[in-house]
């Protein structure tokens, strides 16, 4: 941090980093009304941020902070982003930190595991609080309770969350000791913190402010209280305290918008040292410049961490994070107003960006694609013939003779693969990792890493001999189950990592009950997807219960 | 185990077209196998006598499950190795660099499973596999050949297909790495519980060419005997023009027949019964 302030001060040559600066990329540093742009220090924990709420999970939690990144993204409140949170068990999550930020709300959150410290102050700019008095500051420890921490306040002016580094040691609330000291604004996004503040302190320092030619431009910024430039709900003192407690690298009053200009103007100016992105805000740039930012260049080395892990994780939200950072020696460029900056437009209007933006549609709950990048494909149908085909027979040498008993060798006819037995299906799998348990109800219970095949009297048909499947007899008195009644198998595609059922043509059908769902007849030779803790009913008091491997 | 009783019978004709006898089978408990030696190509003979001479090792033994796939997977890659070294044998003899013996095969082992014995069925080209149970026969193996998989793709009707002039050309056969397009011997594989079969036929095309499915059918029901039904359909096929070497593996599982009914009656009947449909 001292490295970026000294680096910064000197670094006033904003001038050239202005000009440098694509124009008409406006940031959104703070948006004013909506919900106010978060700043956050580098760490190892991983946070999404949202437009109604925020969550931070240790790094282990990756899995579950891509999948939650969805929701978050997508506009969910409190509840819903905690049910997400909630739905593998709260003892397989060490820690999180879950803010609800909703504007016309009081600020909810819950904090979980050791060293997650929030600071919260309250009713600093008249806002009279049921719970909280005027100016008052709370500190509430994660580790206080063994399941977790709730509190709601309202008026909140200042909010700072500490997470505990690697090691484990934390870091003290406010105590400006976090691991990197410099802050990055963000609106929305999901990024790598050791620390995070709302609303945002980036910019807040006020030793830089007379740099700041983008003052003015600022159309949100309270003249008055310029270093907080981007808090829209701010508690202008409290944040101020707190930001000059920490060695900020930025210039107070200009970045929060400058910022985000700079940022990208940083971004693109391919010597960092030139215009010392101090404070480079990872603007979220939620509605990125209406022009399609160029392919971010390599980044030069001060650039750091938060630009590229999060992209890692997940290439979508990188438009909108964006956080320029403030690596050694790119201190000054957040100062710099851009001359052509243009301010955000306010959060309800859509931006044509080319990009998604955060603001965009959100996804649906549960979508994968933002980590696959991709929908995987269909799976391919059995190749069908090569048009040639049929004219192969004469390759062999008997051009043009009638069927006379001599059997040939297709010229020509490419090895085709072996067809699955349900037209349509994908194909089976060879033997995969365990994607589920089966416990029927005759005590049985059959690991599905490979295909299944139940019935009275089950029966296998053309598999090759690597991937056999696994046949498993079930009683039946009545003869109400077929001799093959239905198929539990690894799923492909969408259904990667998860088991499928698909009725076989059973004679008397198959229900298939999902948690929290209603009985449902499988139609035949329709694979669907199954949850734990799915009954599935054969007839003739037979059922099987689908549990995790 | 239960101690499982089979009987069986076979019969094999050369026809009334070809000059030798191509094809080959094995009825030796617990494999029963039959290849058809590949007549547009030299020493079809040879290659379907490989088959037979190979799967001969596994008579006598008892395989379970998972054992007997691996043993009739080596056993199927022990006749490719034998098939290419012919090959590489006749070719240095001066046999012609287009030499290449091939063969189709269809294999029946039983093995046991913790569910009681099953049928590992296994085919590689267009030989095929039927079962026989309560009367009506089924197709169980799937033809390697070029009319199933436009059958497969719907470009065909299986009634053009046993028409069709390309009906005689495989895409899968032992020996096949040395013809075009290297041609895979990769086999399917079937599992059938031995309940669900009261009885099996093994058969080159020279039968299921010349004669369709009710006549199969027809002729299996009207003979108890697996030998005389054997006898049976190989004459069938000779009778319906004999175009080429005709053999068939019959196989029956003593004291199964109807003696554990095929569900499918039964439900029909309750069906029946539900809908009032009974008099």
């Amino acid at each position: 941090m001292s490295e970026n302030v000294s680096d910064a001060e000197p670094a006033a040559t904003p001038a050239t980093t202005g000009p440098t600066a694509t124009p008409g990329t406006p940031g959104t540093p703070g948006t004013p009304g909506g919900t106010g742009a978060w700043s956050y220090r580098t760490g190892s924990w991983l946070a999404v941020f949202g437009p109604q709420a925020a969550i931070v999970l240790p790094a282990s939690q990756k899995d579950q902070v891509v999948a939650l990144w969805a929701t978050v993204d997508g506009g969910a409140g409190f509840d819903e982003v905690l049910d997400g949170l909630l739905a593998s068990g709260l003892s397989r999550i060490p820690g999180f930190v879950l803010i609800s930020t909703h504007p016309d709300g009081p600020t909810r959150f819950l904090l979980r595991g050791t060293g997650v410290v929030a600071t919260v102050t309250s009713g600093g700019t008249g806002g009279t609080g049921g719970t909280g008095s005027a100016g008052e500051t709370v500190t509430v420890d994660g580790a206080a309770s063994h399941t977790w921490v709730e509190q709601t306040v309202d008026d909140v002016t200042a909010l700072t969350i500490t997470l505990p580094d690697e090691s484990g040691d934390a870091s003290g609330a406010g105590s400006g000791s976090a691991g990197s000291g410099a802050d990055f604004a963000i609106d929305t996004g999901l990024v790598r913190v050791g620390r995070i503040d709302r609303p945002s302190v980036v910019g807040t320092s006020a030793t830089e402010a007379p740099e700041a030619p983008a003052v003015p431009e600022v159309p949100d910024v309270p003249v008055v209280t310029p270093a907080v430039v981007d808090v829209p709900d701010d508690g202008p003192l409290t944040e101020v305290m707190e930001v000059v407690d920490e060695p900020l690298v930025g210039d107070p009053l200009t970045d929060p918008l400058p910022v985000a200009e700079s940022a990208e103007a940083a971004e693109l100016a391919a010597e960092p040292d030139a215009e010392p992105a101090a404070e480079a805000t990872p603007e979220p740039a939620p509605e990125p410049a209406p022009e399609p930012e160029p392919a971010p260049e390599p980044a030069p080395d001060g650039w750091v961490t938060p630009w590229d892990q999060p992209a890692a994780v997940d290439p979508e939200p990188t438009p909108s994070v964006l956080p320029l950072d403030a690596g050694a020696g790119t201190g000054a460029a957040t100062e710099v107003a851009p001359p052509g900056w243009i301010p955000p437009p306010p959060p309800g209007v859509p931006v044509p960006t080319p990009d998604a933006a955060p603001d965009a549609p959100p996804l649906p709950i549960g979508s994968w694609e933002p980590v696959t990048g991709a929908y995987p494909p269909p799976p391919a149908p059995p190749a069908p013939p090569t048009p040639s085909a049929p004219a192969a027979p004469a390759a062999p040498g008997l051009p043009g003779v009638e069927h006379d008993g001599h059997t040939v060798v297709g010229g020509g006819e490419p090895p085709s693969p072996p067809i699955p037995g349900i037209p349509g299906q994908p194909q089976v799998p060879a033997v995969t990792q365990p994607v589920a348990q089966l416990l029927v109800s005759d005590g049985q219970t059959i690991v599905v890493d490979r295909a299944v095949l139940i019935g009275r009297a089950p029966e296998a048909r053309r598999f090759t001999s690597t991937e056999q499947p696994t046949l498993v007899t079930v009683p039946s008195r009545l003869h109400e189950i077929s001799s093959t009644h239905v198929e539990v198998r690894p799923g492909t595609g969408a259904d990667l990592g998860t088991a499928v059922v698909t009725d076989m043509g059973s004679t008397n059908g198959t229900v298939l009950v999902q948690p929290g769902l209603g009985p449902e007849d499988l139609k035949p030779g329709i694979a669907v997807q199954l949850i734990p803790g799915a009954i599935i009913n054969l007839g003739d008091g037979v059922t099987i219960q689908v549990t995790r491997p | 185990m239960t101690h499982v009783e089979l009987h069986h019978g076979a019969a094999t004709d050369v026809g009334l077209v070809r000059q030798a006898n191509e094809d080959a089978y094995l009825a030796t408990p617990p494999v029963f196998v039959v290849a058809d030696g590949m007549g547009g190509h030299d020493r079809g003979d040879i290659a379907s006598a490989f088959v037979v001479e190979e799967f001969a090792r596994l008579a006598e033994g008892r395989y379970d499950l998972e054992r007997g796939t691996a043993v009739v997977d080596a056993t199927l890659q022990a006749v490719q190795d034998r098939l290419l070294a012919y090959d590489a044998e006749q070719r240095a003899a001066g046999a012609g660099d287009t030499f290449a013996a091939g063969t189709t095969a269809v294999i029946a082992l039983l093995v046991e499973s913790p569910d009681g014995p099953r049928w590992l069925l296994a085919n590689v080209g267009d030989s095929r596999i039927y079962r026989f149970s309560e009367g009506e026969l089924e197709q169980v193996s799937v033809d390697h050949s070029v009319v199933q998989e436009l059958v497969d793709a719907g470009r065909l009707t299986p009634a053009a297909a046993a028409v069709h002039p390309s009906r005689n050309v495989v895409t899968r056969a032992l020996g096949g790495a040395a013809m075009p397009s290297s041609v895979s011997g990769a086999a399917d594989y079937f599992l059938l519980p031995l309940s669900a079969v009261e009885r099996l036929v093994l058969c080159s095309d020279g039968v299921s060419g010349m004669i369709d499915d009710p006549s199969i059918a027809e002729i299996l029901a009207r003979h108890d005997d697996p030998r005389d039904a054997a006898d049976a359909l190989v004459a069938a096929a000779v009778a319906a023009g004999g175009h080429d070497n005709a053999t068939a593996v019959v196989v029956d599982v003593v004291g199964l027949a109807h003696e554990d009914p095929y569900d499918s009656a039964a439900q029909r009947m309750s069906l029946e019964q539900k809908l009032g449909a009974l008099p």
